[in-house]
């Protein structure tokens, strides 16, 4: 067993690495969840002499046998059970939230100003006569990955083509993948996650989250085999983008195929705060959320005027209407 | 074959129980023995030899002995009609419940490969033909045609869970027929998972497990090229590959084997039942005469059908 083992089981800190891709091991891990290599056995026993022995209960001391109805090693006598270990597979826990860095009356600010940027086919009266109805602070769930990829791909694309409209193409490329963020979240739509989602310092996670009365704290509902496969989902989908992106020569393509190996996953749980804004318009509600380190990132909804829009329509229409006239006019 | 058993002399190895000190003979490939006079199930520890490691991981057995015994009756009761009316009378005997030694094997693949690339096209051509007045006319018509073009890549993927048999009692077909296990359910090994029951040591060097499962592992490499290839088709795909990062971990699996002698003349024919799944796979003899029956008659239909034919003609 080499120093720095023996250090971290000092330590007591269940921090280990597959040797073999350098993803981090946790604790109830027995394999490496990327390449399947087997976790490092700690306590290694050899014994260099061939041994006879019977085992023992250590209740009673009858033997014990592996017992497929409890399916667990059992005592005949006394029907002790003994633990093995076995891979563990819990839920996955956030660990760490983010601090709010805006107020909620900077917030409140916010949507008025956003408001009033929608634009000449929002009503009128939309900043003045909206109502906010709820702030709700609420800290929401993602999965923020770090990864060495090497992607290999085939498409085909139209550079290069002779008679037919596609030819061949094939590559691969390494990439490193920086603060990738995959959410797990309930509460809030994909549109809303890929708005909120840049704009967050991911160092200042804390332990607990702050000014919490009235929050909303989501958790992560699923376990951690299945976080795992949506993690590595979503790298697929990153390197699929990456190579559309700058790797597929041309303008078109199709038929794009990717394969990948990775290094040095690394999978951080974090809860991300943001205001979720109800607001009113005329007796009906909208949504609106905010990041809640950077309040120019949101994401919502907000009513069109149908007068304004009808009024456009029909001049169009009247336009044509002229020109169509004045070009049979003219003939 | 009868020869070749009796010169194979077996180094059994005698062990004194350390429940009632009865010398029990064990054979050497085995890690266990259950004492038949005070029943006290020993556990037998060697020091691990390259070709003899020691277990990483073991799944447990989660199938009874009835519930084998019940698959298994019924699975032979079910098998193919054209097996043999013996077999499938047969009563089949349980030999035991054993954790047979098998390798998991996971490796990184990087390979190179060349194909043709089939990339279609449409062309309008003109053709002649006659119409139904006699006259010869010429005709447009759009075909889709074919352009192969080359590609050379290089592909990158991770080759997963395969697993090869490391006892000579078992083959690679044999144990694939009761895959899949469900590894979820991987334990770390320990002797008292084993305690009570059969174990066995690999009785095949590593260097034959790892050709095995390099071989599966190319075979694998194939599977996913031909769902890789762009294009509308492909031809001409060959590719070479060479496999890093390579585990390979000792784990013992539960089985339950059976016997079924249906000919006095015969080796029993081997059945084995997954001990986590319940699954059971063996090879069932198939009988000539009934193959031969059924064939004659499939020809006699049609001849009856080819002369009904004739005749209405």
């Amino acid at each position: 067993m080499s120093e720095s083992d023996n250090s971290t089981i000092a330590a007591g800190i269940d921090r280990r690495e597959c040797d073999s891709c350098g993803t981090p091991l946790e604790r109830g891990d027995l394999r490496c969840a990327i390449c399947g290599k087997a976790a490092p056995v700690l306590n290694v026993s050899v014994s260099n002499a061939e041994t006879i022995k019977i085992l023992r209960c250590t209740g009673c001391g009858a033997a014990v046998a592996y017992d497929p109805e409890k399916q667990a090693p059992s005592c005949s006598f006394c029907d002790s059970v003994f633990e093995v270990e076995t891979i563990e597979d819990p839920m996955e826990q956030t660990e760490g939230y983010l601090p709010f860095t805006v107020a909620p009356d900077e917030a409140r600010a916010q949507l008025q100003k956003w408001l009033s940027s929608l634009g000449w086919f929002r009503p009128s009266d939309l900043s003045s006569s909206a109502r906010v109805q709820e702030l709700k602070p609420l800290w929401w769930v993602a999965w923020v990955f770090d990864a060495d990829a090497r992607i290999s791909w085939a498409a085909d694309s139209n550079q290069g083509s002779r008679r037919s409209a596609w030819a061949p193409h094939a590559g691969t490329t390494e990439v490193v993948f920086d603060d990738i963020l995959a959410s797990a979240s309930r509460g809030l739509n994909a549109r809303e996650v890929g708005a909120l989602s840049s704009g967050y310092d991911l160092g200042s996670a804390k332990d607990n989250p702050e000014n919490a009365e009235d929050a909303t704290i989501e958790r992560f509902d699923v376990q951690r085999s299945q976080a795992r496969k949506q993690v590595t989902d979503a790298l697929e989908q990153m390197a699929r983008l990456h190579v559309k992106g700058s790797q597929i020569p041309g303008t078109r393509f199709r038929n794009l195929h990717v394969s990948l190996v990775l290094q040095n996953l690394v999978t951080r749980r974090l809860s991300f705060p943001a205001y979720v804004m109800a607001y009113r318009y005329r007796g009906q509600l909208y949504r609106l959320v905010i990041n809640g380190q950077d309040k120019t990132l949101l994401s919502g909804n907000a009513p069109y005027s149908m007068a304004k829009i009808a009024g456009v329509v029909g001049a169009v229409l009247g336009i044509l209407i002229l020109v169509l006239l004045m070009v049979a006019m003219t003939q | 074959m009868a020869a070749d058993v009796i010169a194979e002399k077996v180094d059994y190895k005698e062990i004194s129980c350390q429940s009632c000190g009865a010398n029990l003979l064990v054979e050497p490939q085995m890690l266990t023995a259950i004492c038949p006079y005070c029943a006290s199930p020993s556990i037998i520890q060697r020091p691990p030899t390259e070709n003899r490691p020691t277990p990483v991981f073991t799944i447990g057995f989660v199938v009874t002995e009835k519930r084998a015994v019940e698959a298994v009756t019924n699975w032979v009761r079910r098998s193919s009609l054209f097996a043999k009316a013996a077999f499938r009378k047969a009563v089949p005997e349980l030999t035991r419940g054993v954790y047979l030694p098998a390798y998991l094997y996971n490796a990184v693949a990087e390979s190179t490969y060349d194909a043709d690339i089939g990339e279609n096209y449409t062309e309008t051509e003109t053709y002649t033909t006659t119409d139904k007045d006699g006259n010869t006319v010429t005709r447009t018509r759009t075909v889709v045609k074919t352009e192969w073009r080359k590609l050379r890549g290089r592909h990158v993927s991770y080759i997963l869970d395969v697993v090869v048999t490391a006892s000579k009692g078992v083959s690679n077909p044999a144990l694939e027929a009761v895959e899949p296990f469900d590894l979820r359910a991987l334990r770390r090994f320990t002797p008292k998972m084993i305690a009570g029951w059969l174990a066995e040591e690999p009785s095949r060097t590593q260097d034959e497990c790892f050709q095995f499962a390099h071989g599966e592992a190319v075979e694998e490499v194939g599977k996913k090229l031909k769902g890789f290839m762009p294009g509308d088709s492909y031809r001409n795909l060959q590719y070479q590959t060479n496999v890093s990062q390579e585990s390979i971990d000792l784990v013992l699996f539960p089985i339950w084997t059976f016997a079924v002698r249906y000919d006095e003349s015969k080796p029993p024919v081997q059945i084995l039942v997954n001990g986590q799944t319940g699954r059971v796979g063996g090879k069932v003899p198939i009988s000539p005469v009934k193959v031969t029956i059924a064939v004659v008659i499939v020809l006699l239909i049609i001849l009856a059908v080819a002369l009904l034919f004739m005749a209405g003609r």
